[in-house]
């Protein structure tokens, strides 16, 4: 149960990765509109909704608030890195190196 | 304003994250190895086998004491459990008429009344070491150097940080627009989102930590309200941690029931497993036995207390509990140590350990990145420049050197050595002050690929030594179900290969960056960036 509420936050902030303008011009297709963004949040959020439930299932009131704020910095952490170090799966709509400019 | 505001806090960051950057760099590292260290209790005396059985330890350790000093004033028992390497025992004599009530904790007369029972309940012979228990006591106290002056200095290293953290959060300027910025290959870009990343994804951790590491300190370094409502430390503690009320020896022996029966009572009362038993007073008919629950079943470290008659086995006396702002400070010391924490949770504790070392470590190397490409002239920089990068190799690449060096000591030297336990930790502080050295002698770059990358091939060999050289190496204890071992020799093997890779990083980068970024100022010198 804990290791699903991690996985679950992993998703929560991959999808808010991806509703940044860099990182959906790297791994999505098509252009980042309000709506898509909006969705993408609202997925996000939902899903450390979802998290926390779960680490409370997992741990309880005392220890499960410990185990989601742990959870939530893990998640956050993988998709950080998944985000920045895994390659581009679709090359296709891939614009410049590293997207971002000053 | 605003920019005014925000340049002053970039400043006090600087300073405030740098002064005591280094001290600061020791405390995380040590209380992350902390965070294990019951696990390296064990993986340092490779010797023992797991507790299988916590009660026949128990029974162990009461047919020990009572053979050793069966009228001894009083024994510790810490209970043992699957992660202990088995129950350390203590006793303290009957004091000699005339002599001071002395404790007997610590000091050199302690090494003779303690004993370590091991999961068979028979004594258990191991090398002498501190194990873990080093790095717990290291995290706050230091070495080498009275414990109130360490801990005023890892003190006042902590309020440090937390200025720091604060003052960073305020300067750095779009926290949740660069949340998942990493910009790779850009030097001092690089350096800053890295900084950055691991201060914000970890920021929950980093600001619990501080705050809590400074509950932890609280009655050393504001001593203010412990003056103003207690009339002396005596009066606090027992309010603090109350104790069963003393009985005189009675004079008639009379056997002292078996322990393991007031233990199955305690945790069926407490419904919670116990962590440690003391008896005053064995095999008298006046004995009494304390027993206190295990913090790992509680946020709150002050946990609750039983006493009972030694001899009837009936319980007596109920720890009265503690006032809300015992209990508070209870539950943030919990948070800091994450005893309650169970395999996964305190994985991620680790991991957070890691991110608040790397964010130290980076923001200590990015002092001298960011410097560095604005020096007159970068082949001879100013002296606080050399001061800051030298010192950076030093503890930065050397304290990693220096806690391999000591886990190598564990496995080196010889078991029956005299005072064993001390040689370890001097081999760390040998190893370190040879980093220091040689930081100061070697070129920079050099120095640093040298000692990342020596400190990775230790790390790596240590894993290969115990399969080769232990019966519990990884295979073993994976085979065995160990999965404490089998971890510790797989993290090992994970943090030597990154150190590896980092040093093969370091000894390919060629600064290309700084060459271009001057001739691209030379031709605008008006471009400056302004960042922390």
């Amino acid at each position: 149960m804990s290791g699903a509420a991690v996985l679950v936050c992993i998703l929560a902030f991959l999808l808010f990765g991806l509703a940044t303008e860099a990182h959906h011009r790297r791994r999505c297709a098509g252009p980042l509109s309000s709506r898509r963004r909006r969705l993408l949040r609202i997925g996000a959020w939902s899903a450390l909704a979802v998290a926390f439930v779960l680490a409370i299932a997992a741990a309880g009131w005392i220890f499960g608030p410990v185990l989601w704020t742990g959870a939530v910095m893990a998640g956050a952490a993988a998709a950080f890195l998944a985000l920045n170090l895994l390659p581009e799966l679709s090359r296709t709509y891939h614009h410049g190196s590293t997207g971002q400019s000053d | 304003m605003s920019k005014g505001f925000r340049q002053s806090q970039a400043f006090l960051h600087t300073w405030s994250g740098l002064l005591l950057g280094w001290v600061l760099f020791l405390v995380f590292i040590a209380g992350t190895i902390a965070f294990y260290r019951e696990g390296l209790n064990r993986w340092m005396r490779p010797e023992l086998a797991q507790v299988q059985q916590p009660m026949r330890v128990l029974a162990g350790a009461q047919t020990f004491l009572a053979r050793k000093a069966p009228d001894a004033k009083s024994w510790f028992i810490a209970v043992a459990d699957a992660q202990s390497p088995g129950a350390p025992v203590f006793w303290v004599p009957q004091p000699k008429p005339g002599e001071g009530r002395g404790r007997g904790r610590g000091g050199r007369g302690r090494r003779d009344n303690q004993a370590l029972i091991g999961a068979d309940g028979l004594v258990a012979t191991a090398r002498e070491t501190r194990g873990g228990d080093f790095f717990y006591r290291f995290h706050f106290d230091l070495h080498y150097m009275p414990v109130i002056w360490a801990r005023w200095l890892v003190g006042f290293a902590s309020m440090m940080t937390l200025v720091a953290i604060l003052s960073g959060i305020v300067t750095h300027k779009k926290i949740f627009r660069d949340f998942f910025t990493l910009r790779r290959a850009k030097g001092q870009r690089s350096w800053l989102d890295g900084h950055n990343a691991t201060a914000v994804l970890a920021l929950p951790f980093h600001l619990m930590i501080t705050y809590t590491g400074l509950v932890t300190l609280m009655a050393l370094l504001m001593p203010w309200a412990v003056v103003a409502n207690y009339t002396d430390e005596r009066a606090m503690g027992d309010a603090l941690f109350p104790t069963m009320p003393a009985i005189a020896r009675a004079g008639r022996p009379a056997p002292l029931l078996d322990l393991r029966t007031i233990a199955a009572d305690a945790e069926r009362r407490l419904g919670a497993p116990i962590s440690s038993i003391e008896v005053s007073e064995p095999g008298d008919a006046a004995a009494r036995v304390t027993v206190s629950q295990s913090p790992n079943a509680t946020l709150n470290t002050r946990t609750p207390r039983l006493g009972y008659d030694g001899v009837t086995g009936r319980l007596l006396w109920q720890a009265p509990p503690t006032g809300a702002a015992a209990e508070t400070a209870g539950v943030m010391i919990g948070l800091h140590a994450g005893r309650f924490a169970g395999a996964g949770l305190r994985f991620l504790y680790f991991l957070c350990g890691v991110g608040g070392t790397v964010m130290v470590a980076s923001g200590m190397v990015l002092w001298t990145v960011k410097r560095r490409e604005r020096l007159p002239d970068p082949q001879c920089p100013h002296l606080g420049f050399r001061i800051v990068e030298r010192l950076n190799i030093a503890v930065i690449a050397g304290l990693p050197l220096g806690i391999a060096a000591l886990f190598w000591a564990n496995r080196l030297l010889a078991v029956g050595m005299k005072g064993r336990a001390e040689w370890e930790i001097h081999a760390m502080f040998l190893a370190w002050a040879g980093t220091a050295v040689l930081a100061c002698v070697r070129e920079p770059r050099a120095a640093w690929a040298g000692l990342l990358g020596a400190t990775g091939a230790l790390l790596v060999g240590l894993p290969l030594y115990d399969l080769a050289f232990t019966n519990r190496g990884l295979f073993a204890a994976l085979a065995q179900g160990d999965l404490m071992l089998a971890g510790l020799d797989a993290a090992m093997l994970v943090i030597g290969i990154a150190f590896l890779l980092i040093a093969r990083r370091v000894a390919r980068h060629r600064p290309i960056t700084r060459v271009m970024r001057r001739e691209r100022r030379a031709t605008t010198p008006e471009r400056q960036e302004v960042t922390i």
